[in-house]
């Protein structure tokens, strides 16, 4: 899975903890995020993509 | 859950700090009864050091979240942690079974029950540490 996280955040100027601190989460988490370690729930995807102010398709690209 | 709320976050580290001091104060006062050490003492000694080192650095890393204004454990970890205690679960299955038999194949004699209660709680115990440090920092 490939992420578009760093590039949103970059948009909005946050640090990685600025956006752990928004969605709720540890700043490792975003980490894994960005590096597309970790597969987030629908809600923390959900959140991470309302934080960014965009959609969970256009955050998250899944490759099959 | 005691975890979801700060307060309760808090709660869980004092709690931690307040177990891992027993531990250390209950070996202490082992050792000072018991003069006369024996090899299974011996070997209990690094176990418990593990023990509280790992334990102490969780502790850690949650009042350093906490203090950043951060979550001290979110979904991620949750996960590590269910991971970690299906493994600890599956450890403590075999250490129950293989220290009676490690004790017969090098001893030649049964273990005491106290003794594969004792295996099965420490082997647990680190597999589950272990396990949920290298699951925490793994990611997935």
């Amino acid at each position: 899975m490939k992420t578009r996280i760093k590039e949103f955040r970059a948009r909005f100027d946050y640090t990685q903890e600025d956006l752990a601190r928004i969605i709720g989460v540890r700043r490792e988490t975003i980490v894994f995020l960005e590096r597309g370690k970790y597969n987030p729930s629908l809600k923390l995807a959900h959140d991470v993509a309302k934080a960014l102010n965009t959609t969970i398709d256009e955050l998250f690209i899944f490759e099959y | 859950m005691l975890n979801d709320t700060k307060t309760g976050q808090k709660i869980v580290i004092a709690m931690g700090i307040g177990i891992t001091t027993l531990v250390v104060v209950t070996f202490g006062f082992y050792f000072f009864a018991n003069p006369t050490v024996e090899l299974f003492d011996v070997i209990t000694v690094p176990i418990i050091i593990i023990i509280i080192l790992t334990s102490s650095y969780i502790i850690y890393d949650r009042y350093k979240n906490i203090k950043k204004g951060l979550p001290a454990q979110d979904e991620r970890l949750k996960l590590a942690a269910y991971k970690a205690g299906y493994y600890g679960f599956v450890a403590a299955i075999w250490s129950a079974i293989g220290s009676n038999m490690l004790s017969i194949f090098l001893f030649d004699q049964d273990l005491r029950g106290g003794l594969v209660v004792a295996a099965v709680v420490l082997v647990s115990g680190i597999v589950f540490m272990l396990s949920y440090f290298y699951f925490s920092r793994k990611g997935e």
